[in-house]
């Protein structure tokens, strides 16, 4: 199926709305379709947070990700409650706030997001787009380069340290990773911390 | 045409400001509160008016007051506030004052849950108010690309027809966000199938015509020959009347210019309908785009089955429910409200599927098709049984 839906969750602040918004725009860059359906508590700050978007060259039907091809999971609440959902998906989660349970299927990836967003883009609030540009690269429909146009419409002011964020998760997957879109090729940037299926990192 | 990535809510606001709105009078609610930021934003900029209103009954009132002083007004509100329209819409109704009203339906009864999409007023946008002896218009987006439209063609609607136009959305559509387009000049406006009707002068001095003619310029208090608008039953020149007659023949317009011209109004998208299916399962707004998505796979998978989407609630369509077909209607309510209206226009009677605050899944309104199929009703949710 071309469609492709990612899940991205995790509390409130944490940008998972303005994540969703910068895949969306640059899926439309990319001359393509693309929805978002956000969902939250009444009081944000705190509370739980998810996007639901989904992209596709064509009419996009049902606005909601079932089955999603890429779960971002940066909090331990959301990884816990959509990890089902994403079952045959790629799940990719920030190894400092989750604790994958790796004793059912769907692919891991462990991400050190908001490390990567400290050291690369000099602060932890851009662990948002690390997260989504490791998802990415499991989206070819959406170059990168559609991904940081985006990015730099929407953060005008801070735009190349939050380009740099999203670049640094988009090279962090390693290529011959489950999750990489391109399995053939060899990752520019440095070698994931990536889990196979159902095996433990350490 | 200019390609955005934002929410239904925005769309609804772009829709409003080509359409020519110059007021807006709201107050805020969730789902529907970025309408009137946006608004509040974008009208100064086309020299338009923003008025947040201490309530949603002033709201309304403050928009009526703006249409006949020769404004194109729209509000904006969600169901607990589009109850409180009710006396302002009946004036807008029996005075013929063009006006736009966007409900973003939520979840209810009461306040409800505020971030999750609901279906619980379809009857209400039937019967906004009191009185009877009335037709009402109301257009159902499913995606943002269609609110705008939508938007768009309610302003229209509400200048030919001299009435106001509910746009019936639910927390999905508005709140939302999606890839849409809208047109930057006069030529792509066309291509898009969408017209802006200015607003004309009534010339007078006959401003409310017994007739079910279409296209009167509505009044605007204080020019040609000047008007008269009061909320009782009018003369031809707007005085108040107790004739029993006058009455009649102010009740035929209301209902017949509406009526008459409904093919102006009536749309719908089918989809799977020329191979005459079994099973049709009938929806509007947001939940029709996962019943195309169940409907797709239930053919894929050897199922008679297809669907109709109702774009225009109001008049309701009866025609489109002549088939020899098993209806099923797929609702965000919990009671069926569009089945009923389905079960009175269809010849073997409407099934009904409907889930509570959330969209139902494809593969729940795929068992659903199934046991159609298999000539069972659907399945009650187990809460559903429980609570019976």
């Amino acid at each position: 199926m071309i469609r492709k839906e990612v899940l991205i969750s995790g509390f409130g602040g944490q940008g998972v709305v303005k994540a969703g918004r910068i895949l969306g725009y640059a899926a439309v860059l990319a001359g393509l379709r693309a929805t978002m359906l956000v969902s939250h508590g009444t009081e944000t700050r705190g509370g739980y947070v998810r996007s639901q978007v989904v992209i596709s060259p064509e009419a996009i039907d049902s606005p909601v990700a079932e089955q999603p091809d890429v779960f971002c999971a940066l909090s331990q609440a959301a990884y816990t409650r959509f990890r089902s959902l994403a079952d045959k998906g790629l799940i990719i989660y920030d190894d400092g706030l989750v604790v994958p349970d790796l004793s059912r299927g769907g692919a891991h990836l462990a991400l050190p997001a908001r490390e990567l967003a400290i050291a690369r883009a000099g602060s932890e609030l851009c662990a948002n787009l690390v997260a989504l540009g490791a998802a990415l690269r499991r989206l070819p429909l959406v170059p990168l380069e559609c991904g940081l146009q985006s990015v730099r419409e929407i953060f005008p002011r801070q735009g190349e340290a939050t380009a740099r964020a999203l670049d640094t998760g988009y090279r962090f997957i390693p290529a011959d990773h489950p999750g990489s879109a391109d399995p053939g090729q060899r990752a520019s940037g440095k070698g994931g911390r990536a889990i196979p299926p159902n095996r433990r990192s350490c | 045409m200019r390609k955005l990535f934002d929410t239904g809510n925005a769309a609804i606001t772009e829709g409003a400001i080509l359409a020519g709105c110059s007021l807006f009078a709201g107050y805020p609610i969730t789902p529907a509160t970025e309408i009137a930021e946006n608004m509040s934003r974008r009208l100064p900029r086309v020299g338009g008016y923003y008025i947040q209103a201490e309530d949603e009954t002033a709201a309304l009132h403050i928009c009526i007051g703006g249409s006949l002083g020769g404004l194109k007004a729209m509000t904006a509100t969600s169901g607990p506030g589009y109850v409180l329209y009710a006396d302002p819409y009946g004036w807008a109704i029996g005075s013929e004052i063009p006006v736009v009203i966007v409900n973003a339906q939520r979840v209810g009864p009461v306040s409800g849950i505020t971030g999750a999409p609901g279906q619980g007023e379809f009857y209400l946008s039937r019967y906004p108010t009191h009185g009877g002896n009335f037709e009402t218009i109301v257009l159902a987006p499913n995606c943002a690309q269609e609110a705008f439209s939508m938007t768009v063609e309610a302003f229209s609607l509400a200048e030919r027809f001299r009435t106001p136009v509910t746009l019936l959305a639910d927390q999905l559509v508005t709140d939302g966000w999606e890839s849409f387009e809208i047109p930057e000049d006069a030529e792509e406006l066309r291509a898009a199938g969408l017209r802006v009707i200015p607003r004309y002068v009534h010339p007078g001095p006959r401003f409310y015509p017994f007739e079910d003619a279409l296209d009167v310029p509505p009044v605007v208090l204080g020019c040609g020959l000047g008007g008269a608008c009061s909320d009782w039953t009018p003369t031809e020149e707007g005085y108040d009347t107790e004739e029993r007659e006058a009455q009649m023949q102010h009740a035929h317009r209301l209902i017949h210019k509406i009526r008459a011209h409904r093919h102006l109004i009536d749309r719908h998208e089918g989809y799977g309908l020329e191979d005459e299916p079994d099973i049709v399962l009938v929806s509007y707004g947001s939940p029709s785009r996962v019943v195309r998505s169940a409907v797709t796979e239930a053919r894929r998978q050897g199922y008679s089955a297809g669907c109709i989407r109702l774009q225009s609630l109001w008049p309701f369509q009866d025609h489109l429910f002549r088939r020899n077909a098993v209806y099923l209607a797929v609702e965000l309510n919990a009671e069926g409200q569009l089945v009923r209206e389905i079960e009175r226009a269809a010849r073997r009677g409407a099934h009904f599927f409907g889930t509570c605050g959330e969209l139902p899944s494809v593969a729940a309104l795929l068992e659903a098709v199934r046991r159609l199929g298999e000539g069972h009703a659907p399945e009650p949710a187990r809460w559903e049984r429980e609570a019976w």
